[in-house]
């Protein structure tokens, strides 16, 4: 490589990692998209029906706590009254009136959740006698002064009252391995005892009379487990350590709660409830959030006159996304040339490769190369059909552009009759591009004859394959839209790839017998 | 295959590779306003013909459809001749003449055609039929070249070529190829065609290679093939190198064919020659590109620079050139 493209690249590629390291350590902007983690719709759906009397509805709202911020709330009341009651720190929705045949009620918000770790004291004040009067005492739920809970903390031989951090962790060991959650098991403290295994409810009510029984408040928690499937409704226990601290041996967390817990309400597990009504139904549904995009450019654009004036968070939405896939083209490009400078593949068409990947991102690859090999095999029959007419050269390709418009159109039917949108893909293949590719596999059949024309066709293909995964990653989307300096990174890359003059990986195979000279001779 | 070891090895022998072809030499020696110099097959021909080169007598031309009235008469009056595309690839739409019975015209393949045959043959040339760039096409008319015996003594039914790379307007190294059962008559290494070493002092071939392995006879007729001699070898050299020197590029190739009564003729050049000449050698390209830009100056006569060629051809020495 000669000094001066040695010399370019690095300039490139010092200017592009130097203003990428200048914004990710100097401003501390995100190199990994922080948005998906925690980011949550939820609605709730209610379905009542009642018989024209007076009635209310009532159902537990997320509140704001730390890790755990609630927002975009919107109600649906259907002919009823719809009010918001606070309860000590739970909030509930009440709808409420004449309820006649059916109502359809629903609530919806969003949120944000991330997990949350709590510090255990070393040591803690007293809990103050309030506290200790709501969540410190006996109740029918959390029998706290049954003998059979008294026993069980003697034979434990819980440490004295000042280690609190100790007697919660002897406690809570003895519910994680001597009581079992049971498909069907009570949810009563006492039997879930007994049985040594209980419902979930079963064993938290076990657990918050266990601790109540220690001297130390506690209380059950309503929650939502959100996952990839419908939310489900859960308890857990929060015990008083000068702040409330999150634990449940079923859930296996600890003065800590995951990011995908949500708390509906504290101190009671009642869920969603009805008077004066018939019938009741309800469920929860989820779906994974993305931040909005003013949500996204207060966290992506550092305070920097220069960088919030360039920044692409900026940009109207539309844009935004249509840049975001366009900024990922460069790297395509990179890795195409390192298959084609560095290792030596041939491939139809300079960025054939590169623009087919684009195109797939959407689909499967297995689905996606399938189909540009089925438009191309379309295209090198119906050349070698045009062959036969002896056509000119611009009629005879712009035939060979209809058949492969024809090809793709072929597909978006057939992926409809299949209900399989990977079909659709086709619709954003590079028709001008794979019309080429036909005519240039026909000229390589012609030229090369069939098996290096295949093999180059092999070679392109896996290009593709290599290129795909790129444009699909959001990693790497959200790296070159964050980060587009990185773009002159990649251009001191290919000045660099540019100025290689080493051996091609495909020149030592091709050249190999010289490595050992007596190979091959007849 | 132990990928390091071969690279070693590549280095050591100099091997040239692709990259450093296109960087160090084509990009650098070979300016592109010249290549249409070399693409275009009738202008090489007219820069051969003004500068005393030989090359197959252009016998007649037609660019246009209503030029073929006046072909006719002019083809009436050939015995044998070759009607090809101007910008034909890989020898499709080639017509070969070998002679006349009466009104016919009997190719080589022994098919009788009309003279109307002809120009309907001509008439497609010029409608773009063969040419693959989708340039305007045109009609040539040549001179038949016939192939010097011992040449078509080591080749099967095809016309056997002879390549040599010239730099600087200094010769480098040469492989004639042989066209074999499998490459169809033509002299396409990629198709299956021998490829022979030459070395540039003796003329001699040195080693062949068929199919990616060495070989010792032809595969098709078992006539021997290293230590041939090609007829005018000095010659073939000579006219390469004051062909290189027309074009005004630096790293180019040029093919020549032994015709048995004209001696060696200049049939193209090439601005991008291939690297199978070091396979076809067995010697890499580099240590004699390299001698050659510490000895190269400009101004020396082309004798002087044939026997540069063949000094530092002999200095550099395939390991193996007695095998």
């Amino acid at each position: 490589m000669n000094r001066l493209a040695a010399a370019t690249g690095l300039v490139l590629v010092v200017l592009g990692l130097g203003v990428f390291a200048w914004k990710v350590f100097g401003y501390g902007m995100p190199v990994v998209a922080q948005d998906p983690e925690g980011l949550w719709r939820i609605e709730l759906s209610i379905t009542v029906r009642g018989s024209g009397g007076r009635g209310s509805v009532r159902a537990p709202l997320p509140s704001a706590a730390p890790g755990q911020e609630i927002y975009d709330e919107s109600s649906v009341s259907d002919r009823l009254v719809f009010a918001i009651r606070t309860e000590g720190s739970n909030r509930i929705a009440v709808w409420r009136g004449q309820i006649g045949d059916l109502h359809d009620l629903s609530y919806g918000y969003r949120v944000r959740l991330s997990p949350s770790k709590y510090a255990l004291p070393a040591e803690i004040e007293a809990p103050s006698r309030e506290l200790l009067r709501s969540f410190g005492r006996a109740s029918g739920s959390f029998p706290s002064g049954a003998p059979q809970i008294a026993e069980v903390l003697d034979k434990l031989a819980l440490p004295p009252a000042e280690d609190l951090p100790g007697r919660l962790r002897s406690i809570y060991a003895f519910l994680a391995h001597e009581i079992a959650v049971l498909e069907g098991g009570s949810d009563d403290a006492l039997i879930a005892l007994a049985n040594r295994g209980g419902s979930e409810r079963g064993k938290a009510a076990l657990l918050v009379s266990l601790l109540r029984a220690a001297g130390i408040p506690a209380r059950p928690v309503l929650g939502l487990e959100l996952g990839p499937g419908s939310p489900r409704e859960t308890v857990w226990v929060e015990a008083w350590a000068g702040d409330w601290l999150p634990l449940s041996p079923t859930g296996a967390f600890f003065a800590s709660l995951p990011a995908n817990l949500l708390v509906l309400r504290t101190g009671a597990l009642a869920g969603v409830e009805s008077t004066g009504t018939q019938a009741l139904s309800y469920r929860y549904q989820s779906l994974r959030e993305h931040l909005r995009a003013d949500e996204l450019a207060t966290l992506m654009v550092p305070p920097n006159p220069i960088f919030t004036a360039i920044s692409l968070y900026q940009l109207p939405v539309p844009t935004q996304s249509a840049l975001r896939t366009l900024l990922l083209v460069p790297l395509g490009a990179l890795i195409l040339a390192l298959f084609r400078n560095v290792i030596g593949f041939q491939t139809y068409g300079t960025f054939m490769p590169v623009l087919v990947a684009f195109a797939l991102r959407q689909s499967h690859l297995g689905m996606g190369l399938s189909m540009v090999a089925g438009v191309i095999g379309v295209g090198v029959m119906g050349r070698l059909v045009l062959d036969r007419l002896r056509l000119l050269l611009v009629p005879r390709l712009s035939i060979l552009l209809c058949v492969v418009v024809l090809g793709v159109t072929a597909f978006a039917i057939i992926g409809k009759g299949f209900e399989n949108r990977d079909f659709f893909a086709g619709v954003l293949f590079p028709i001008v591009i794979l019309t080429m590719l036909c005519e240039r596999f026909s000229i390589a059949i012609a030229e090369e004859g069939m098996r290096n024309a295949l093999a180059r066709m092999g070679y392109s293909l896996l290009v593709i394959a290599a290129v795909y995964p790129v444009m699909r990653n959001a990693r790497a989307e959200h790296l070159m839209f964050s980060f587009p300096e990185l773009i002159f990174a990649v251009m001191g890359c290919l000045v660099w790839i540019g100025g290689y003059t080493g051996y091609r990986l495909m020149d030592l195979i091709r050249f190999r017998s010289f490595a050992n000279p007596n190979e091959g001779s007849a | 295959m132990r990928p390091i070891r071969v690279w070693r090895a590549l280095r050591e022998q100099g091997v040239l590779g692709i990259n450093r072809r296109n960087s160090a030499y084509t990009l650098r020696w070979n300016p592109r306003r010249f290549y249409p110099n070399v693409d275009d097959k009738l202008r090489t021909k007219d820069l051969c013909r003004r500068a005393g080169i030989p090359t197959p007598e252009l016998l007649a031309v037609a660019h246009h459809h209503f030029e073929l009235r006046e072909l006719g008469p002019q083809l009436a009056r050939l015995h044998d001749f070759v009607l090809k595309p101007a910008h034909g690839a890989m020898g499709k739409g080639i017509l070969v003449v070998r002679g006349r019975d009466g009104d016919r015209f009997i190719t080589t393949g022994g098919r009788p055609l009309s003279l109307g045959d002809l120009l309907y043959h001509a008439a497609g040339i010029i409608s773009g039929l063969y040419a693959l760039g989708g340039q305007p096409d045109f009609a040539m008319v040549e001179e038949r070249l016939i192939v010097h015996p011992e040449m078509a003594a080591i080749a099967t039914d095809g016309v056997p070529d002879i390549r040599v790379v010239v730099y600087r307007g200094v010769p480098a190294m040469a492989m004639t190829r042989l066209p074999t059962r499998l490459s169809g008559g033509r002299a396409n290494i990629h198709q299956g065609a021998v490829a022979a070493g030459i070395d540039l002092g003796s003329g001699r071939t040195t080693s062949a290679i068929y199919q990616r392995r060495r070989i010792r006879e032809h595969p098709d007729s078992g006539e021997p093939l290293l230590g041939r001699e090609i007829p005018g070898f000095k010659d073939l050299l000579s006219i390469a190198v004051r062909a290189a020197d027309e074009t005004g590029l630096g790293y180019v190739g040029a093919d020549l064919v032994v015709d048995e009564r004209r001696g060696p003729v200049l049939l193209e050049m090439n601005a991008r020659p291939g690297l199978m000449v070091q396979l076809a050698n067995r010697s890499g390209l580099l240590p004699r590109l390299r001698a050659i830009d510490l000895c190269a100056q400009d101004g020396r006569s082309v004798d002087e620079r044939l026997d540069l060629g063949i000094r530092i051809a002999q200095a550099a020495g395939a390991p193996e050139s007695s095998a």
